[in-house]
């Protein structure tokens, strides 16, 4: 059906679907359909708002490796911009980077200090005359062993990595 | 937006003063609103929680008066709690519960009678060490912290591992 304004005249679509209705009563009944396009309006708007307000701005800094479920915390604060070490039964990862199997480091962790290292050095030779702050961010999968973490947090202060940050899911009930 | 004014345009008749909008732009809009901040939201909010390990970088701290707190985790329902001053120990504690929860809000407990007893407000606790063996999970770990922080216990230490303690860690497998 065309609908376009040689059809309707002046008259408001709504008037038209009214006026036919009527004209057409007499021969046989016709149901018109319509939408109630202000309660759906509303229910957008409504929508809008709420997906406005839980907008963040700020950079999801955090990339959850594969294969690590972080635990819930309920006294989490927010995550610093820092390198990130994923920890998990399969693998050890710095930066999405695979380092090595989490048994051969807990062995042997000379390929993690090296990475470590050459991680320093880049930010010490980008940013001269500065501190190294010695912020990491660790990964760990929740059901792995405290142990197996705790080795490895304990390997990072060797190179300078003394503020360590473990990442966990907020809102947890604790 | 658009409006549009329905009514007569014949002479002599009074001009309806309807007016309807032009949802279907507006509806338009609001789709592609809802469209972009869905795709953008993000659903799962990772935090932090701060540790310092000092081992190997620092010298060796000052005696201070304020108490510390050696936690000692043997498994996920019994910890060891041994509240120190200037080295020597106040108060010493076992705490055994059925479940890792029941184990943090006894923890929560104990330190909350501690803080608020005049030994605890003269002093309060500065620092806490944990130390956990193979059995316990880093997630159980997690929820200690939890509990010492929710105490305003926020500078933690976790004490290493040694290598052999790891390994009995990567063989037992999944904790959970």
């Amino acid at each position: 059906m065309n609908l376009n304004a040689q059809h309707l005249g002046n008259r408001t679509f709504s008037r038209h679907l009214v006026s036919r209705q009527y004209q057409q009563k007499k021969r046989k009944r016709v149901i018109i359909m319509g939408l109630m396009l202000t309660s759906m309006v509303d229910m957008f708007s409504l929508l809008v708002i709420f997906l406005l307000q839980n907008f963040s701005t700020s950079p999801e800094l955090a990339v959850v490796a594969k294969g690590v479920t972080l635990p819930a915390s309920a006294t989490s604060r927010e995550l610093k911009d820092a390198p990130v070490l994923a920890i998990s039964e399969a693998g050890i990862y710095l930066d999405q980077k695979f380092v090595g199997l989490t048994e051969e480091l807990l062995d042997q962790p000379a390929p993690l200090m090296e990475k470590l290292q050459s991680l320093r050095e880049v930010w010490e030779k980008s940013h001269p005359n500065q501190s190294f702050p010695g912020e990491i961010s660790v990964q760990a999968d929740q059901a792995i062993s405290s142990a197996v973490v705790s080795r490895f947090m304990g390997m990072l202060p060797s190179q300078a990595f003394g503020s360590i940050q473990l990442a966990v899911v907020g809102g947890g009930r604790g | 937006m658009a409006g549009a004014v329905g009514g007569a345009s014949g002479s002599g008749r009074r001009k309806s003063l309807d007016a309807e909008l032009n949802l279907v732009s507006f509806i338009d809009l609001l789709s592609m609103c809802i469209c972009f901040l869905l795709m953008t939201a993000v659903w799962i909010e990772v935090g932090s929680l701060q540790v310092k390990q000092s081992h190997g970088t620092e010298g060796p701290a000052a005696v201070s008066q304020s108490h510390e707190i050696d936690l000692a985790v043997s498994s996920s329902t019994t910890l060891e709690l041994t509240i120190k001053k200037g080295g020597k120990v106040v108060q010493k504690q076992q705490l055994k519960a059925a479940s890792v929860e029941e184990l943090s809000t006894q923890l929560n407990g104990a330190l909350v009678s501690f803080v608020s007893s005049p030994a605890g407000k003269a002093a309060p606790v500065s620092a806490a060490m944990i130390t956990s063996t193979a059995s316990v999970s880093y997630g159980e770990l997690i929820r200690i912290m939890d509990a010492l922080r929710r105490n305003q216990i926020v500078n933690l230490g976790v004490v290493p591992a040694n290598r052999d303690l790891a390994m009995a860690g990567i063989s037992g497998g999944s904790r959970k």
